[in-house]
């Protein structure tokens, strides 16, 4: 199954609205962005969660502020790479670079997007069978989908098979 | 991601809904606060382990509306 179930007609529509626009004046113009849309859910078996590992993914641009680069947030096409840090890192770590939501409030409770202690709690608590020992992050302004396709989830499935994960909780910004 | 059972929460239903994820639940909650308001951990847990949850049916099911905001 498709991630997207019509991706070439998405790219048409993308190349001759949004993006002509965009390359003719400089404008990004969202009330006519083609958003991707897709006619069918995919199915999946369930799980049983306290016997599963399970793995966080945020989009809210998170990364470790010492030692990664942060992502190119002031990018109008935006940035399509993934960062890994361990989940037991200290949320004051953390910082987001992300220019398309407000961040008093991560600032003020990194919890709200990245909520690794919480999850540790459940685990601890017996509902979570395990957490992998890494959450995955990317920046969630990603307007060329084809890319998003092709680079960013290639990478996060990558990242999660080498986190050995049963089971993945997407928190996007 | 076949083979990994995913589950989200959003803020934004009218976005997401029409990606037709999996398993979800949808919140009123504004952009930036995904999982609950800053410091109301008791509302943080309640998103979390409800979004969670859904983990434990077969997928595709109706995404789950939380009186959340």
């Amino acid at each position: 199954m498709d991630v997207l179930e019509n991706r070439e007609q998405w790219l048409a529509e993308f190349q001759q609205g949004w993006l002509a626009h965009y390359e003719q004046t400089g404008e990004t113009l969202w009330k006519i962005y083609n958003r991707p849309r897709n006619s069918t859910a995919p199915a999946g078996k369930r799980i049983d969660l306290r016997q599963s590992r399970l793995v966080l993914i945020t989009s809210a641009g998170s990364y470790l502020a010492a030692t990664q680069q942060p992502y190119d947030a002031a990018n109008t096409m935006g940035d399509y790479t993934i960062r890994t840090y361990p989940t037991t890192t200290p949320l004051n770590d953390l910082a987001y670079a992300h220019d398309h939501y407000d961040h008093t409030t991560v600032n003020q409770d990194a919890q709200v997007l990245v909520p690794l202690r919480h999850l540790e709690d459940l685990t601890a608590a017996g509902m979570i069978g395990e957490l992998a020992p890494n959450a995955i992050s990317f920046m969630g302004y990603q307007p060329v989908v084809p890319r998003v396709l092709d680079e960013t989830i290639p990478a996060v499935v990558d990242a999660v098979k080498a986190e050995q994960a049963h089971a993945a909780l997407l928190v996007p910004a | 991601m076949a083979g990994i059972a995913t589950t989200l929460t959003s803020w934004n239903a009218g976005v997401t809904r029409l990606t037709m994820p999996p398993r979800a639940t949808f919140t009123r909650l504004s952009r930036g606060s995904t999982i609950g308001r800053p410091g109301d951990t008791a509302q943080q847990r309640r998103i979390l382990e409800a979004t969670l949850a859904l983990l434990a049916q077969d997928a595709p099911i109706d995404p789950v509306l939380l009186e959340e905001e």
